[in-house]
């Protein structure tokens, strides 16, 4: 495989191409001043580690199971039906 | 309530009203869940028991929200039969109230657009002009609240998408504080700047909302605590000396004659009051813009690479795993939203991150650092809304850039994870008003104050 993916593989969106309005909000971007280049200096975002969620498995619904089921693209004996997975 | 309409009549009337109505507003109606729930309201107030401020209140959810056993669409082909399996906090809170949910809204696919013309459900009309887009993204939400087909509406803001269509529709749309409101099960566009957002005719009502919808949640961890912003916290204005507006919003060809002279005259208003009135700089409309969009469609891409019709979704079986799940994607997702994921894919490939990605980062920090600079001068900044009237049908779709230009207003305050209220006064298409962080209640006393002053 090759090292260098071009933007439809990345997207996985077949014939995708940089389109010419998004491409002058990038040029924006890149003549733009910031008084600091540096992302690692970004810390308004982040969230606090003192305060994350209990680390439990939280059994859901049945109903929530039936639905996640019926949404199932392909199904067959109650089992999710996916593609065969290419070897590369 | 009044006790002269029973519950069930009102929300047949409503439904009734959403089933006939040409705006284009609808993706389902919820008419048998509820009409079941109007019955058990009724049933309450005849049995003399006390009902809830938003009991029996009619209310419609954009297309984006999961509600157990509904369909969630989108708007997009890719989930157009996809049923939601669980409920998102902010719409559970509100059904614990006993709010009724009639319709699922319209509005652009994954909530991109600014004119809700990008869905499979056909272009929203506007409520005031039908020959003019409804707004976008969240605009069946906006019409619906703007015509009386629902008492409120539940958008979702990630640029201005309540804001925006509650300008062009006259009514009044609040982006709180980012994490006041939960995100869980809000189908996740730019996750760090997603917000549930209330669209209503009356300040009071999106009070009322605002106060039921918000909390810390332990499924979203950027959810916090707020205090409840009470009616009578938002009826002085005593404690707002100074506002402040972006002369460069102002002082610019980009902008409509007749939002800037109305504007301007609104600014004399103020100042006739006694309130400070100080005119701030600001970063160009093209930096804020290319800034929200750069980081925008990098969070999209990321948030939408699950979209690949292997668990749900609407399949479109190739010859092997890898071109099953392209000709899905290319096949179901509209152009708009696959210009965006491509865009998210360049700015985030190797190369191009260090030049554009993080410079966005960097870019979105120094937004925010004038924020906090400003709102130690002033305790209020107001806007317009955007630069120009709603475009015709069409128009939006032609020219994408354009388009994003239009977001000119609104995106920064994104950015900046602001409280901003969208009011339906003092231009044609309303104006902002926002606060520091955390300060939703200061937005709409100021609200409050200008409903009397302009």
């Amino acid at each position: 495989m090759s090292k260098i993916m071009t933007v439809d593989v990345l997207s996985s969106i077949k014939g995708a191409q940089p389109s010419e309005a998004v491409n002058k909000l990038f040029e924006v971007i890149k003549n733009a001043n910031t008084t600091n280049n540096n992302a690692f200096n970004n810390h308004n975002n982040a969230l606090s580690l003192n305060d994350l969620r209990d680390d439990l498995v939280i059994d859901s619904s049945d109903t929530e199971k039936q639905i996640i089921i019926e949404n199932f693209p392909k199904e067959k004996n109650g089992y999710l039906v996916v593609s065969k997975v290419i070897e590369e | 309530m009044n006790k002269d309409i029973t519950c069930t009549a009102l929300v047949q009337e409503k439904l009734n009203l959403l089933q006939q109505n040409t705006h284009n507003t609808v993706n389902t109606l919820l008419d048998t869940l509820a009409l079941d729930l109007a019955a058990k309201v009724d049933a309450k107030i005849a049995n003399g028991e006390t009902i809830g401020l938003l009991e029996g209140i009619p209310f419609g959810i954009k297309d984006v929200y999961m509600v157990q056993g509904t369909y969630t669409t989108a708007s997009s082909d890719l989930l157009k039969n996809y049923k939601s399996a669980y409920t998102a906090t902010a719409i559970q809170k509100l059904l614990d109230a006993g709010a009724i949910p009639l319709v699922k809204e319209n509005c652009d696919s994954f909530g991109h657009g600014s004119s809700s013309e990008n869905t499979i459900f056909g272009a929203v009309k506007n409520a005031i002009n039908p020959d003019l887009v409804g707004g976008g993204s969240s605009g069946g939400s906006a019409v619906n609240v703007a015509k009386d087909y629902t008492i409120f509406s539940i958008g979702g803001d990630t640029g201005g998408s309540v804001r925006q269509p509650a300008g062009y529709n006259n009514v009044y749309g609040l982006k709180p504080t980012y994490g006041r409101i939960s995100r869980y099960g809000l189908m996740a566009y730019a996750s760090s700047t997603d917000c549930v957002g209330p669209i209503a005719k009356s300040i009071e009502d999106i009070r009322i909302v605002l106060n039921v919808m918000s909390g810390k949640d332990i499924k979203d961890q950027t959810s916090y605590v707020s205090a409840e912003i009470t009616q009578e916290a938002i009826s002085t204005t005593d404690n707002i000396k100074t506002v402040g507006y972006f002369k460069n919003f102002i002082e610019t060809d980009a902008i409509d004659a007749k939002i800037k002279s109305d504007f301007l005259e609104t600014i004399e208003k103020i100042k006739a009051k006694g309130i400070q009135v100080k005119a701030l700089d600001f970063f160009e409309s093209e930096t804020l813009v290319s800034t929200y969009y750069t980081l925008a469609m990098a969070e999209t891409a990321s948030n939408l690479s699950r979209l690949d019709g292997t668990n749900y979704g609407n399949r479109i079986e190739s010859d092997n795993l890898k071109e099953t799940y392209a000709v899905t994607r290319s096949e179901n997702f509209s152009e708009e939203t696959k210009r965006r994921i491509v865009g998210g894919n360049q700015v985030l490939s190797q190369g191009f991150s260090d030049e554009i990605y993080l410079k966005g980062l960097a870019l979105r920090d120094n937004i925010a650092n004038n924020f906090e600079n400003d709102f130690q001068e002033v305790d209020i900044i107001i806007s317009p809304v955007t630069p120009s009237t709603p475009p015709k049908i069409g128009d939006s779709l032609k020219n994408p850039h354009a388009m994003y230009l239009s977001d000119a207003y609104t995106v920064g305050f994104s950015l900046g994870q602001l409280p901003t209220l969208t009011i339906p006064q003092g231009t044609t298409t309303g104006l902002q008003i926002t606060a520091a962080k955390h300060n939703d209640e200061l937005v709409l006393k100021f609200a409050n104050f200008l409903k009397d002053t302009i």
